[in-house]
């Protein structure tokens, strides 16, 4: 038991069940390790403890009542959920949508990306033993919540999007809002980052640790801020532009795809710490964007019984943990006959087997607080 | 499958003994020192982390989130949905908080299943499982809410008189558990089976003749499920 | 000295054993609020919530007392007196002022170090017999850590013993002089890294680590057990401050220090537990194996270089 060098005396190695409920999992996802002494041997994620059948509800569901339940799937990324099944029921129907809810879209998607990410930031160090940052992050989340509750009244499951563009108009002033939180972030960002990336320790704990290789991200399908942390220069926003991105990841425009190469843990807060600069810079643009569209609809009316015409479809955008695609397929019902979703969290969980063994378990507590998973994104 | 009864739980000694004047500091102490156990789920956990946050901070309160595990918890938030396969561990974890213990349902979802209302695999509502103290409605709820949870259950502190014999009315000391889920060996048989027929291990030899006087002594490990470890999941 | 000295001063210390962890706990309650921009707890007792560690007192005392029956009974029963004896023991000997001590025995530094130890047997034994895997994990952490904390803190003392001559704390206190701020830098902050280390504080609590171990030895423990441990955590920041107050920062010597020499020290001890709290709120947890490398390839090459130099000092002043 006792040591890593304690080659010639005999040891048993000892199975641990980490979670489903466990203060490092942050939900309920566990994990079956074998030990020797501290060091894992054999990991083995088992999922399913969060598994709430979504995908068979989705097809007792009308379009309209199949948001609810696809923006909680991944509750730190709801908004973008809700994006996904608007942009694929809108693809099927060939509609257009209103320029202004596009923009909208586009801002509050990045609005929202900036608060999941901000999470991950908190609960990260938290982790890592490290209490205090979790306080500044949700100091700056609370101040982006307030304007996306101002506009949606919701906190966390927004419920905003429609499918033909958004609930409501934009309230009186609201932009003004948006802008000045976003500038209160961006100041006080820094303040964050050093506890985080400018701390002897955290650097010391992460570096080279959990390294990820290209091949790896390959053979698993993992996405997201995980993927390109390890170079893996892929991100759909600019790849295959939905929204408004085409015009944003344009060159000369504000977007651009975080990189990093080393694929440890600290590389993947890197990313995960340059995105939020990112996506504040993306929402600057969208608000300026918005200032100078004139007014006009933000959705477009849709009959009452709204039913999608047979066929199918696959539609995929880059939530804030990955890939987050919709697979829909229609009779021409007023439900889906089938919606498949295809969700980042799976994947990048799924690797944890190849990535833990060898490792120490104080770093396995690193590596999966690095993994940024979403339970409910994992099980559906 | 032999079923065994659980032992009664029963209140710390001073609470047992002493004379009703006192309850009043009694009640005092346990309403203003609730550890709190965040059951964490789904949507609603990230909530009560909002709710312990500075912005809404119900450390105020003197609810204390620095309880990591059910052993030395007071109350639980059981914020999230509940599904089937995760139901044993929430009884589980329960079984394993000291008396007095209370428990706040957090979010539609535990209280009812909320949107999953009709799902295959979601238990409808977490007071099928332990009896509840606190329903806070909302999907999820905002923290404020959470807040008037916790100030509802602190009045009820401040005027209950708990006692060994008032617990068999919470209807779960009545519970019985299979005997194959109270023996937890540090190695079970399953394990000992799996390690030895693991082709990659270097030291499967060195693994099972040693499991008997391995990390703790198999003879020895017949913890009872509320008594027992404090990883949730059963080894079977 | 009197019989009913004797119970007097054994009063005193047990008061200030009981009341003095309260003082540092509420204090981390506080400070760390502050630091996080919150409050901290306001409504137990009243006035900015006082009473809040008293109020968990009250709730302990009626928990259920739950020992689980995989663990090894009486070893699981003791552990946790174990812990806070070690402490009270070590808290007898620490003088307050040249005259304000539980007992003065000759060695007294010697047994401060050596009671000290047997706190962290607690951990050990609680580790062992909960029948928990976390906790055994979190034991035989404790037990790594024991290795490399224990040398470098007996070696920064021997340092401070070698400066004044006497391993009495009482006469350490006496010669201590302000040059040794300087002079016994080095070996003071070995001192303090160790005693965090001892102490299972932040960066150093690998053994307990909530994320990691749940809570490491003390999983399983419920009610007055689990405060026992909590209290001897606290009571070990007060011992391990005051008496790096005393080795250090010269204890009760100050201005007025024949009136209020006590309060110097206690307001010397109270900074450095303060330091203490404070590296809990910014830092995150090092790895066992990262420790290890600072206490052998740091803390003692240090701590040898400060007895070094103790000893150059002790033979030129002594010409």
């Amino acid at each position: 038991m006792v040591g890593v060098g304690a080659g010639g005396l005999a040891s048993a190695d000892m199975v641990l069940n980490i979670g489903p409920q466990h203060p490092a999992t942050h939900g309920v996802l566990r994990l079956r390790i074998t030990l020797d002494g501290e060091r894992i041997r054999r990991a083995e994620p088992i999922v399913g403890y969060m598994h709430r059948g979504a995908e068979k509800l989705f097809e007792v569901r009308d379009y309209r009542q199949i948001m609810v339940l696809a923006n909680r799937h991944d509750w730190l990324s709801a908004f973008s959920n809700e994006i996904g099944v608007a942009l694929t029921v809108e693809r099927m129907l060939g509609m257009d949508v209103p320029e202004r809810a596009t923009w909208t879209r586009t801002l509050l998607a990045e609005l929202n990306r900036v608060l999941n990410h901000l999470m991950f930031l908190g609960s990260y160090p938290l982790e890592l033993g490290a209490i205090t940052p979790i306080f500044y992050s949700f100091r700056e989340r609370e101040e982006l919540q307030a304007v996306m509750e101002e506009i949606s009244g919701g906190r966390m499951h927004y419920m905003f999007s429609r499918v033909g563009g958004l609930r409501d108009d934009l309230p009186a002033g609201w932009l003004g809002r948006v802008a000045a939180s976003i500038a209160a972030v961006r100041r006080r960002l820094p303040d964050l980052e050093s506890l985080l990336v400018g701390n002897e320790i955290l650097r010391a704990r992460t570096r080279g640790v959990g390294v990820l290789s290209p091949e790896l991200i390959e053979a698993y399908g993992v996405s997201g801020p995980i993927a390109r942390a390890s170079g893996v220069d892929v991100d759909l926003r600019r790849d295959r532009p939905y929204l408004a991105y085409a015009e944003l990841f344009a060159p000369g425009g504000p977007g651009r795809v975080v990189v990093r190469s080393a694929g440890d843990c600290l590389a993947r807060l890197e990313v995960l710490l340059e995105q939020v600069h990112v996506s504040l810079d993306l929402a600057q643009a969208c608000l300026d964007r918005l200032a100078a569209l004139p007014a006009g609809p933000v959705n477009v009316k849709l009959p009452k019984v709204l039913k999608v015409p047979e066929g199918w479809d696959y539609v995929a955008t880059e939530n804030p943990l990955g890939f987050n695609g919709y697979y829909l397929v229609s009779r021409g019902d007023k439900t889906p006959w089938r919606l498949k979703l295809r969700s980042a969290s799976f994947n990048n969980v799924a690797v944890l087997g190849e990535l833990l063994p060898g490792t120490l378990i104080a770093d396995m507590v690193a590596i999966l607080g690095s993994m940024f998973f979403v339970v409910g994104d994992i099980d559906k | 499958m032999t079923m065994t009864d659980l032992p009664m739980p029963r209140v710390g000694p001073l609470q047992e003994a002493t004379p009703k004047p006192m309850r009043l500091i009694l009640n005092w102490g346990r309403r203003y020192s609730l550890w709190v156990f965040n059951f964490g789920l789904a949507c609603c956990a990230i909530e009560f982390i909002a709710a312990s946050m500075a912005r809404h901070d119900f450390i105020r309160l003197g609810v204390i989130p620095f309880a990591p595990g059910p052993r030395q918890a007071d109350l639980m938030v059981v914020s999230g949905t509940v599904t089937d396969k995760m139901a044993p561990a929430v009884r589980r974890l329960y079984d394993q908080m000291p008396e007095p213990k209370y428990v706040i349902s957090f979010g539609a979802c535990s209280n009812s299943g909320g949107p999953y209302w009709d799902s295959y695999c979601v238990t409808k509502g977490v007071d099928q499982l332990i009896p509840v103290d606190v329903y806070v409605p909302g999907c999820p709820p905002r923290p404020e809410a959470l807040l008037q949870g916790i100030l509802l259950l602190q009045q009820r502190i401040a005027s209950e008189q708990p006692a060994s014999r008032s617990l068999r009315k919470k209807s779960y000391a009545d519970r019985r558990a299979a005997a194959a889920v109270l023996s937890r060996p540090f190695v079970s048989a399953q394990d000992r089976e799996r390690l030895a027929g693991a082709p990659s291990e270097s030291d499967v030899s060195r693994g099972t003749s040693d499991a008997s006087r391995g990390t703790g002594d198999v003879s020895r490990g017949t913890g009872d499920v509320s008594r027992g470890s404090t990883d949730v999941s059963g080894e079977a | 000295m009197t019989v009913t000295e004797v119970v007097l001063r054994c009063l005193i210390v047990l008061v200030g054993f009981l009341v003095l962890p309260l003082l540092i706990g509420q204090t981390e309650h506080k400070l760390m609020a502050h630091m996080q921009g919150r409050l901290g707890p306001m409504y137990a007792g009243g006035f900015h919530g006082w009473a809040q560690l008293v109020a968990d007192g009250v709730k302990f005392v009626q928990k259920e007392d739950v020992v689980p029956s995989a663990a090894d009974k009486p070893v699981f029963r003791f552990a946790p007196a174990l812990a806070l004896a070690s402490y009270l023991m070590a808290l007898a000997v620490v003088p307050l002022g040249p005259v304000t001590w539980g007992a003065n025995v000759p060695g007294s530094l010697v047994w401060v170090l050596a009671v000290g130890g047997i706190g962290t047997l607690g951990t050990l034994m609680a580790g062992w017999s909960s029948g928990n895997k976390y906790s055994l994990l979190g034991g035989l952490r404790a037990a790594a850590q024991l290795i490399s904390y224990e040398l470098p803190l007996i070696l920064s003392c021997a340092s401070f013993a070698m400066a004044a001559g006497s391993l009495s704390l009482v006469a350490i206190g006496h010669a201590w002089t302000p040059w040794w701020l300087i002079w016994q830098l080095p070996g003071a902050l070995v001192f303090l890294v160790a005693a965090t280390a001892e102490l299972q504080r932040p960066p150093f609590d690998m053994p307990v680590a909530d994320s990691e171990l749940v809570f490491g030895p003390y999983t399983e423990y419920t009610g007055l057990r689990f405060a026992f441990f909590l209290l001897a955590e606290y009571a070990g920041i007060v011992v391990m401050s005051l008496l790096l107050a005393v080795l250090w920062l010269g204890g009760w010597t100050g201005p007025f220090d024949h009136q209020i020499g006590v309060l110097w020290t206690l307001l010397k001890g109270f900074g450095i537990a303060l330091v203490i709290l404070w590296m809990r709120m910014s830092w995150p947890r090092l790895r066992e194996d990262q420790l290890q490398r600072i206490a052998w390839l740091w803390l003692v090459p240090l701590a040898l270089l400060q007895i070094a130099i103790t000893a150059a000092g002790v033979v030129l002043m002594s010409r």
